[in-house]
């Protein structure tokens, strides 16, 4: 088990979210650094986390797309992704890997719908609609991959997203990889703001980046009237 | 005519210029000689333009040159796309190696060191 954070400027909760993660589980901890200008490299270091240092910026997702190869080349079973800002809360972590350690899923997401606003749950639905993905939280940064997906994820159809929502889980659940949701609780940010939701001109390039993603990695016709006959048999 | 023939020599000039430099890749050169001969095709016959105009039944044949222009650069740009978003798969994917390759190379060396 290998727990990747990605962290870009995260100085202020970085050692303390990694040796949580450290001290709950005795996972190994590998904190990508995504090219801070700050200390987040030398405290995660201190706080004896494994570190893999972006010689430039890739965003969350680049980041740990390149924790997942680190790890697939090292031989781990399954990666956890986690934000660096305190966000997650590293108790949850052994309810949220039971699915994927149990084979019950390749991809487990930690889902919280209650943390969003109203726009953001109605962005949500709208994704949900549009790439046929039928879960409720698509841009939890809380994940755990398991052995099975790693080429894919860490493969050129999945490297050029640039945030880890809706294109990952198109693509995921396109190879036909069994996703499941675990509701957890999520703090609210003790720092920092979310990189995406930080401007309106940064939001609505997400949100149209986002919808043509939606669009174009839709499954095809005939898959997609699989997905709503078997949403009605329910 | 003459303006015109001038700026394709101009073109041609430039571009021999930039591969002797290596400040353009070979492959980008030929897409540019091939507009600078277009050029001063136009330039040498200037008939040439009102007589494929009238084949096509343009009513106005300068136009021609403007949308088939137009056309050509709509391309250029798009495949100038492809290629970039291309380019930033490879960068990524290189990056993230990097990263990875440092780090097992440090594993490497703290295992010798014990």
């Amino acid at each position: 088990m290998l727990v990747v954070i990605p962290a870009r400027n995260e100085q202020a909760t970085i050692a303390g979210v990694a040796s949580s993660v450290m001290k709950a589980h005795g996972w190994d901890v590998l904190v990508v650094n995504d090219a801070s200008d700050d200390d987040t490299a030398s405290r995660a270091r201190a706080a004896g986390a494994g570190l893999l240092d972006l010689p430039i910026s890739l965003g969350a997702w680049g980041a740990v797309q390149a924790g997942i190869r680190y790890a697939s080349m090292k031989g781990y079973a399954y990666v956890v992704s986690m934000d660096a800002d305190g966000q997650h809360d590293a108790a949850t972590l052994k309810s949220l890997t039971r699915p994927v350690r149990e084979d019950l899923a390749d991809v487990c997401i930690g889902a919280c719908v209650s943390r969003a606003s109203r726009a953001r749950r109605l962005a949500w639905s709208f994704f949900r609609h549009v790439a046929s993905l039928p879960f409720a939280d698509l841009t939890s940064g809380l994940r755990v991959y398991s052995r099975k997906t790693f080429d894919l994820v860490i493969g050129p159809g999945a490297t050029l997203l640039d945030y880890q929502d809706v294109g990952v889980l198109a693509l995921l659940q396109r190879a036909g990889m069994r996703i499941m949701e675990v509701n957890v609780p999520m703090a609210p940010r003790t720092s920092g703001k979310s990189r995406i939701f930080s401007s309106w001109g940064r939001v609505l390039s997400y949100l149209l980046q986002t919808m043509m993603l939606a669009m174009a990695k839709q499954p095809r016709m005939t898959n997609r009237t699989a997905v709503k006959s078997r949403r009605k048999g329910q | 005519m003459i303006a015109t023939t001038v700026l394709a020599i101009g073109i041609g000039l430039m571009i021999i210029v930039l591969v002797r430099r290596d400040r353009m890749h070979g492959a980008y050169a030929v897409w540019w000689a091939f507009v600078a001969i277009a050029v001063m095709l136009l330039g040498l016959f200037p008939g040439l333009v009102d007589r494929i105009g009238r084949e096509l039944g343009v009513i106005y044949p300068p136009m021609l040159i403007l949308v088939v222009a137009i056309c050509l650069l709509f391309l250029k740009v798009l495949t100038m796309d492809i290629e970039r978003s291309r380019q930033e798969t490879q960068l990524r994917h290189l990056a993230q190696r990097l990263a990875v390759l440092e780090r097992l190379y440090e594993e490497l060396k703290a295992g010798d060191e014990q």
